[in-house]
């Protein structure tokens, strides 16, 4: 069963190498960075050596590894279908061989190897002496087998849940706290290490109960071989191996449920409304009402919301956070912010997929797009511009001059008008099909439509910084000037500019889209959600 | 259908079947073709469906009907043909013609984070009624479909046959005068099939047309009053049923006209009890 499994594996790479080249250009992006990772691991393990805290360095960096076997399954479920008990299900397979063979076939592959080279690094960082390298091997080996087994269990007592809508629902929103956890450690880490506010001592009180936990337990083992303690070295290694043990079993018995117990699907939800809002409206009415429910009921649209407001804060956190304020360049994140309003949206049509055919055979002239796009744009612009104004004015707040966000505000309503508007334009001029990106539940451009994609975020980043710009000057001109100016007169002003943009780019959306309701749609059907 | 609220309103009426150069037909096909590349989907239909009769559009799989339903209904683009849907040319007056006709797609892909109720609300916002109207046909269509007590729940959570009923009421929300149906009872239970072939007859009878396209011989022989046999990209025969079966079962006249399969019987000897 293991030697089928693995074959398994290994076919379906092979497979993935031979469907298409974007697939190949795919697995040697993953290989590439699989030996990447393996190399900076074991640069950055191999790194502590001599240093007092290489002990407890050693525990968080295995902390982190068995963190993300956790979390990686769950967002890429679907995707390898070794991991769904329910591709095996219809097969006469006894759980104890099928469970050694799903094993095995986690092992395969390029990621775990690289895990394990990667991890090897503490045989040079942490290991001396014959003893030390040799538990240090062991221990890297069953690191590597608790990481398994932990992401095993965990995907396999959650199979049924994540088969399920509200299962991949929540998924979807883990890509939010990890798309902070990148943000937070390119932009305010690196600052702060800079500056000292981080250093190997800082993780010292982390170890006190790290010790305890099985990344803490392998990483203690190699010390206490190497310092001569070999029987204690034991222990760890020895309860490291009962915890693995208590994994399989628990996994083993969740498996053999999991194949005879049906999924959730069937379970549904129901919505406490009847009606649709904003009956008085027409047509834009009744587009802004599905679209103000998709906001709500949509993981993606959360999602995107989510990231907008990181942006925001990403883009100028790292002067916000440190020595130097510059307060100035909250003015940045407000273009970016207002930017990825319009990014995020844009290529309307092939976002709202297949069922956007349902539009497509009520929509006809240019009034009935008009009143399309404009009620998207509403909804949009209600949720984005208190949004991303709220942030600037947190992150002026924590430079300590929150008079930076009443100068923020205006270049946020011009901005915002102008990526709506820009987002439209796209929609219209590129539309391309898309597909779910593999781990994330966001949208990408589909095989060979990366360059529509990148001409619309460039486009779209470009165009709103430009026709932001005469506020930003406007804004700078009336920086020292009276509240009466800066909020009385420069916030209106940005508003009805950034109004007239989207209104602007409504009318010539609809014009172009008028011919071209059939490209449109061909977007929508070919798009993968 | 009448609402509540009191009479329905009318939306607008275009020249219909008696316009000149449809001879009764509420849709004309006249030489349409498309090519993907160097595969011709769709290689010359000419096609008339006469006012009030319920047409098959039957043929294998990749024969091009979905490609045709599609040219028609104005969402996919002809490389050349005319096609005129109640005497209004499709590709001339894209906005009239969507007026006029109602639209079931193959795949059921609907907005499946609306309930069942906002769906068909918003299908008929979507086509110009009042609020208040949308609302009370959803309610009547949702009951007639079956649907009524599934009106609160996510269309995400419907089964295949749900939401090909979901979309069903969405293309009659606006009582069009052509329904076109891909594969209108694919997936769908017998249950919900009789429901869908029984609003679709009572629909017919009211003086509308349906095309839809099928490779189900058994439904077609059942509800349809005229059949058009597609294969390659071409109309091979057309007419009312009695005319294209010929005296045979319709799947018989099918099979016969398609091309049957080459029988595998001696390359699976082995398969079957009897076999060692």
């Amino acid at each position: 069963m293991a030697r089928l499994l693995v074959q398994l594996k290994l076919r379906l790479l092979v497979n993935a190498l031979r469907s298409s080249n974007s697939a190949k250009i795919s697995f040697i992006i993953s290989s590439t960075f699989a030996v990447l990772l393996a190399i900076f691991t074991f640069l950055v393990l191999a790194g502590f050596r001599g240093k007092s805290t290489s002990v407890e360095l050693t525990s968080v960096i295995f902390t982190v590894f068995a963190f993300g076997w956790l979390i990686a399954p769950i967002l890429v479920f679907g995707v390898d279908s070794t991991l769904d008990p329910a591709t095996l299900a219809l097969y006469p397979l006894r759980t104890r061989p099928l469970a050694a063979g799903l094993l095995a076939a986690s092992f395969t592959g390029f990621w775990p190897l690289a895990n394990v080279i990667g991890l090897l690094g503490v045989t040079v960082g942490l290991a001396s002496g014959g003893l030390g390298v040799t538990v240090a091997v062991v221990a890297v080996v069953l690191q590597v087998l608790f990481c398994i087994a932990l992401s095993r269990f965990v995907t396999t007592s959650l199979a049924s849940l994540l088969r399920s809508r509200r299962g991949r629902d929540l998924a979807a929103f883990l890509i939010i706290p990890l798309v902070a956890l990148y943000e937070f450690f390119t932009q305010v880490v690196p600052k702060a290490v800079s500056e000292g506010k981080i250093t190997a001592a800082s993780f010292a009180g982390f170890d006190s109960w790290m010790r305890w936990l099985p990344p803490g337990l392998a990483a203690h083992a190699i010390q206490d071989a190497s310092d001569g303690r070999p029987g204690m070295a034991f222990a760890r290694l020895g309860a490291l191996a009962a915890i693995i043990v208590v994994f399989v079993w628990l996994w083993v018995r969740s498996l053999g449920r999991a194949l005879v117990t049906v999924d959730t699907t069937t379970q549904s939800s129901r919505v406490r409304g009847m009606r649709l809002p904003l009956a008085g409206l027409g047509l834009r009415g009744a587009v802004a009402a599905r679209v103000w429910l998709y906001q709500r009921r949509e993981p993606l649209s959360l999602v995107y919301w989510a990231l907008v407001a990181v942006v925001t804060a990403a883009v100028s956190a790292s002067s916000v956070f440190g020595h130097n304020h510059h307060p100035a360049v909250i003015l940045a994140s407000a273009v970016f912010g207002a930017a990825f309003v319009g990014i995020f949206h844009a290529n309307s049509a092939a976002q709202t997929g297949p069922a956007f055919v349902l539009e497509a055979t009520a929509l006809g002239g240019s009034r009935d797009l008009r009143a399309y796009f404009s009620g998207q744009n509403l909804v949009l612009g209600v949720i984005g511009a208190p949004l991303v104004v709220a942030v600037c004015f947190a992150l002026a707040a924590v430079a300590g001059d929150p008079g930076m966000g009443v100068e923020a505000a205006p270049v946020v309503l011009a901005g915002l008008g102008a990526s709506l508007g820009l987002g439209n334009l796209f929609t219209v001029a590129l539309p391309y099909p898309m597909v779910k990106r593999v781990g994330t539940p966001m949208l990408v451009a589909a095989p060979g439509y990366a360059a529509y994609r990148i001409g619309s975020v460039l486009g779209t980043l470009a165009g709103t910084a430009a026709l932001a710009a005469p506020v930003i000057v406007g804004v700078n001109l009336a920086a020292n000037g009276p509240d009466a100016i800066r909020i009385g007169v420069m916030l209106p002003c940005a508003a009805v500019y950034g109004f007239a943009l989207a209104v602007a780019g409504v009318r010539l959306a609809a014009k172009v889209a008028e011919s071209k309701i059939p490209e449109l749609c061909q977007a929508a059907l070919q798009t993968v959600t | 259908m009448s609402t509540p609220e009191g009479a329905d309103t009318e939306l607008p009426r275009y020249p219909g079947p008696a316009a000149p150069g449809t001879g009764g037909a509420a849709v004309v096909v006249r030489g349409l073709w498309k090519k993907f590349g160097a595969k011709e989907a769709v290689a010359g239909i000419d096609l008339k469906v006469a006012a009030g009769s319920l047409a098959g559009l039957v043929g294998p799989n990749g024969a091009g009907k979905t490609t045709s339903l599609s040219m028609m209904t104005g969402l996919l683009r002809p490389d050349s043909g005319q096609i005129l849907v109640n005497g209004i040319d499709v590709w001339e007056d894209p906005p009239a013609a969507k007026a006029a006709i109602g639209v079931v797609p193959a795949e059921a892909r609907l907005f499946d984070r609306l309930s069942g109720e906002e769906l068909l609300e918003y299908a008929g916002r979507l086509r110009g009624l009042p609020a208040g109207q949308a609302r009370s046909r959803a309610a009547q269509l949702l009951d007639v479909l079956d649907l009524a007590g599934d009106g609160k729940r996510l269309v995400a959570d419907y089964s295949t046959g749900m939401r090909k009923k979901a979309a069903l009421g969405c293309a009659l929300i606006h009582n069009p005068p052509v329904l076109f149906l891909d594969e209108p009872l694919e997936g769908v239970d017998p249950v919900s099939g009789d429901v869908i072939r029984r609003l679709l007859t009572r629909f017919v009878e009211s003086g509308s047309t349906v095309l839809f396209s099928s490779h189900v011989m058994e439904l077609v022989e059942q509800v349809c009053d005229h059949v058009s046999i597609i294969d390659k990209g071409k109309i091979v025969v057309t007419g009312t049923i009695d005319e294209v079966r010929g005296g045979k079962t319709l799947q018989r006249a099918f099979i016969d006209l398609v091309g049957p399969r080459a029988t595998d019987q001696e390359v699976l000897s082995w398969l079957g009890s009897s076999s060692s």
